[in-house]
């Protein structure tokens, strides 16, 4: 800049300064006010949007579809323009000529003059640059795909149900309900092998949450248990192999005690006296933690599946016979008592004690019977209904 | 006695000086634009002290990270505030600073005598997304991984020291515990220390210099 600019400058800036205001209050005074207003939209931000809850880093689960903070997605698209062998000029050369650009921006624009009419190219090629940026970030929010719902099991309460759920369908066929163990039955490849149980006090004592955790990751591969995570070949994510630690620290482990708000999480309920249990709200969970394991698809069931109501009284091979309304002899009930079903023909067992290692409590089989015997209502207000049908006669 | 205690103060700290320099110096009237240079001053003060607040119980291993996060979330008494000011104040702070610069770019402000002004604003933004990009990590949660995993396999493909960069930034070739601690550190101790002391550079020639004034048509 040559110097009579600069004198220019000197003097008109004096003499704005002349026409000006004093720094304290008028200025301050404008400084506080707009803090003050963003002070009071980030606490309204905080009360009423929050922070969308994420689970817990899983380096094996490659699925995720990695989202960078809002104000990088411009540079995220933009790599996508400049693909293989040049992704070095997207990802270095664009992106420092940009910076040593803004950095060098005094020098490289001389002109003395400041007003935005004098300087039409400078202020038009930052528009396009900044509405660039604003398009390229749209842009990354419309075509990035949703998130698939992670389960971010936080509380103990979600962990505990989702723990419970996983342990289910993927350790029950095994270790049993209750962790008990025994001989098991109708498992490809171990049948017969007696298993030690994972509930007793010595396992609990002794195996840490992060072992737990490992076990069930990787198996135990020379005694024959499969592995889990994901990491190692299996199914399940970390967050879910936490889940399922938490489940069997909760539940087995008597130093242990569950927070009261939790214990009431996915428990089956007790049924009154003249009460007519539903599908809804007790068969599905007595099912979901006694039955499932094996009976869902690709398992050896007799093609009998019990995911749904509909699946419980219409597959398997032995259908129609399974269950009867108001039957006490229908396969299921028999089963649960401890009794197999023999081939009528041949006098061969068809079908096992259910379950095979270890009969339910007496308060499940007793349930079971009473929903039998009312028609196998499936909801809650189909069995309320009954129970007050019941009450009048 | 309050007038005689002021004096002595007045004497040896210098108390009047600095209201005459700091406070009481005429301006150029401007607009409401040029208030957002304090909003990130504001905004940076705040990040500050919600930051401090959290590393009492955060802690920077990827066994402890997120639970320590999830504790402070619902343990703590207004952990979920102060962990929320932080949150949504980085975001915030990104938008005021980057309008900021458009302002300073707008009236050219930028242009003598205040160049040196600018460098040090244009560091400052660097240091921000700095800021933004190493305190994504910490939550270590999906989102914050697979974000670093990408953001740091990005920086491995600057030609000849690319690989070199990936290797500092994540202390081996997978992201690890080693990551993490060196983004915690570069998050509250390194970034922070360059930050403030390019704060004090940007503050002093701004009251040295003053503010720029709106120009006019011809000028």
């Amino acid at each position: 800049m040559k110097e009579e600019h600069k004198q220019e400058y000197k003097q008109k800036y004096e003499q704005a300064k002349q026409d000006g205001v004093k720094f304290w209050p008028d200025i301050i005074y404008k400084d506080l006010l707009v803090s003050f207003g963003l002070f009071i939209l980030l606490v309204g931000l905080v009360t009423f949007v929050g922070i969308h809850p994420e689970a817990k880093a899983d380096p094996s689960d490659t699925s995720y579809i990695p989202r960078p903070e809002w104000y990088f997605l411009f540079l995220f698209e933009f790599l996508k323009f400049v693909p293989g062998k040049i992704e070095w000029v997207g990802t270095t050369l664009i992106p420092a000529l940009a910076v040593l650009a803004l950095l060098a921006l005094p020098f490289l624009d001389k002109n003395h003059l400041r007003h935005w009419k004098n300087r039409l190219t400078g202020i038009s090629i930052m528009g396009v640059v900044v509405l660039g940026m604003v398009g390229l970030t749209v842009r990354s929010v419309i075509t990035t795909p949703e998130q698939a719902e992670g389960s971010a099991a936080n509380t103990i309460q979600d962990q505990m149900v989702l723990g419970q759920e996983i342990y289910s369908v993927y350790c029950v066929e095994c270790h049993g309900p209750d962790g008990e163990g025994g001989i098991i039955a109708g498992v490809e490849g171990l049948e017969g092998v007696d298993l030690k149980s994972i509930s007793s006090k010595d396992e609990m004592y002794t195996r840490s949450d992060e072992t737990l955790e490992n076990i069930a990751a990787f198996g135990q591969q020379d005694l024959g248990m499969p592995p889990y995570g994901l990491a190692y070949g299996g199914e399940l994510k970390k967050t879910e192999l936490e889940s399922v630690v938490t489940f069997m620290r909760y539940t087995w482990d008597d130093r242990v005690e569950l927070p009261e708000d939790a214990s009431s999480a996915g428990a089956i309920p007790e049924i009154k006296e003249f009460e007519v249990p539903s599908y809804e709200i007790h068969i599905s969970r007595i099912v979901q933690r006694y039955c499932i394991s094996c009976h869902r698809p690709e398992k050896e069931n007799n093609n009998y599946l019990m995911q749904t109501y509909q699946e419980m009284l219409t597959t398997g091979d032995n259908q129609g016979n399974n269950l009867i309304a108001g039957d006490l002899n229908s396969y299921m009930l028999l089963t649960n008592k401890g009794i197999s079903i023999l081939d009528p023909v041949s006098g061969e067992e068809i079908i096992q004690q259910m379950p095979p290692t270890k009969l339910m409590k007496d308060e499940y089989i007793h349930l079971f019977e009473i929903w039998v015997l009312n028609g196998m209502p499936e909801t809650a207000a189909e069995a309320e209904a009954l129970t007050a049908a019941g009450q009048e006669e | 006695m309050a007038q005689s205690i002021f004096t002595w103060l007045d004497e040896r700290l210098g108390l009047t000086e600095i209201y005459d320099t700091i406070l009481d110096r005429k301006v150029p009237k401007v607009n409401w634009w040029f208030t957002l240079g304090s909003a990130s001053l504001f905004l940076g003060l705040l990040q500050g002290i919600t930051g401090m607040m959290l590393s009492v119980y955060y802690v920077p291993t990827p066994d402890h990270a997120y639970d320590s996060i999830t504790y402070i979330m619902t343990g703590v008494q207004f952990g979920w505030l102060i962990r929320g000011l932080h949150h949504w104040g980085a975001s915030l702070l990104i938008l005021t600073a980057f309008f900021h610069l458009l302002r300073v770019f707008f009236y050219g402000a930028y242009k003598y005598p205040r160049e040196f002004t600018w460098f040090t604003g244009v560091f400052l933004m660097i240091g921000a997304l700095g800021m933004g990009f190493t305190g994504y990590l910490l939550p270590w949660n999906q989102r914050s991984y697979w974000a670093t995993t990408v953001g740091s396999e990005i920086a491995g493909t600057v030609p000849v020291v690319g690989d070199f960069i990936l290797r500092v930034l994540r202390g081996g070739t997978d992201l690890s515990a080693v990551t993490l601690s060196r983004f915690f550190a570069m998050h509250i101790w390194i970034l922070p220390a360059v930050i403030i002391a390019t704060v004090c550079a940007h503050l002093y020639l701004v009251i040295r210099l003053g503010i720029s004034n709106i120009p006019d048509r011809d000028s």
